[in-house]
């Protein structure tokens, strides 16, 4: 009689488990949803912070202007020439003109 | 997807598009290596096989866009296939470019007598790192922190402003590899100029084509995003360029730590 009881109160438990859960299954997806519109709002900030950023440390660093290199000996592992290339003597993007 | 059809994978129709494409590629091979050695016609040769090629992937990628999106073939268990064909692919940029890095970790780690013994090389101008490669380090990653906000508008439903966070990841990328651009226009050496050149302009511009790479990926993906292609379940391809892209945005703190800081002072 008493474990009738005891096997009905958990059933019952179960039951009321299962109820309390199903709605709180709907509102975790509801919420996923809101957590993707916060998430959104939030990476939008971030990218307007990067963006912030970048045109401060740009403004910085162009206003520096830019090296000027001298010239260095001929050393035979510098501007190596084995042969032609098809349209020239130097690399497409070898020509320097400082 | 078909009514009588009893299974969830996708049976693909007979295409020309493997052979068209092995056909552009062995006539840019053999163009390009006789180009090289200056035979006649191999500007042609190399000129049609690369057309051919790009013809191949817009008319193939066009036909997997079909199939899925306006067709429907590609149910879950059909987009597992290309998931695991970008893993697999971003796996294989990591080695590419890992052995860049090698080439360039052995070189400088033991400097040769021929060189000078020392790193950089003798006689060879590097680059401040705390100029423009310092500049062009944080602007990928912004890029990327905006196309994880194209994703989480995806996935909000947000169709508009998931285009406008994909217009900004696209010209952040565009910025960034202007200053790649300009740096290499500055920059005091090329890659004729002893294992220095070669191993920093081989890692370096490597790294820059995939950023172009990225941002065509990223540039379809902005145009589908417009079209409507894109909706909150269904979203492979965006997903892959994201994968794609946050690759490309974190392997750029490689070359700048190890070749443009450690390698350059």
């Amino acid at each position: 009689m008493a474990s009738a009881a005891a096997r009905s109160g958990l059933r019952s438990l179960a039951a009321r488990a299962k109820a309390t859960a199903a709605p709180a299954a709907r509102r975790r997806m509801s919420s996923s949803a809101h957590d993707d519109a916060h998430e959104t709002a939030k990476w939008e900030k971030i990218t307007y912070a990067g963006i912030v950023t970048c045109t401060l440390l740009a403004a910085y660093n162009l206003s520096k202007g830019h090296p000027h290199f001298d010239e260095p000996p001929a050393y035979p592992y510098l501007h190596i020439r084995n042969k032609e290339f098809p349209w020239g003597p130097d690399g497409l993007f070898e020509n320097k003109h400082h | 997807m078909i009514e009588s059809q009893r299974h969830s994978y996708h049976l693909v129709d007979p295409s020309p598009w493997p052979i068209s494409g092995s056909l552009g590629a062995l006539a840019t091979t053999v163009g390009g290596v006789m180009y090289m050695h200056s035979f006649q016609g191999g500007a042609t040769l190399l000129s049609l096989g690369l057309i051919f090629l790009l013809y191949t992937m817009f008319v193939w990628w066009r036909d997997v866009l079909r199939e899925s999106t306006l067709e429907g073939h590609h149910t879950k268990a059909v987009q597992l296939g290309p998931r695991y064909g970008s893993i697999l692919f971003i796996v294989s940029e990591v080695m590419f470019l890992f052995a860049f890095f090698w080439a360039s970790s052995h070189s400088s780690l033991a400097p040769t007598v021929e060189i000078g013994g020392i790193w950089p090389p003798k006689g060879i101008g590097v680059l401040d790192p705390w100029e423009i490669p310092l500049l062009n380090t944080p602007i990928l990653p912004s890029s990327g922190a905006a196309v994880t906000w194209a994703h989480h508008a995806i996935l909000a439903g947000k169709e508009k402003r998931a285009v406008y966070a994909l217009v900004a990841t696209v010209l952040l990328a565009l910025v960034s590899t202007g200053f790649q651009g300009m740096e290499y226009y500055q920059a005091p050496s090329t890659i004729s100029d002893s294992i220095y050149g070669s191993t920093f302009f081989l890692a370096t511009g490597f790294h820059g084509f995939h950023v172009i790479i990225g941002t065509l990926f990223l540039i379809v993906c902005g145009i589908r995003q417009y079209l409507g292609h894109l909706t909150k379940k269904h979203h492979v391809g965006f997903e892959a360029a994201a994968w794609y892209w946050h690759f490309v945005d974190v392997v750029r703190l490689f070359p700048f730590v190890s070749i443009y800081w450690w390698g350059g002072i």
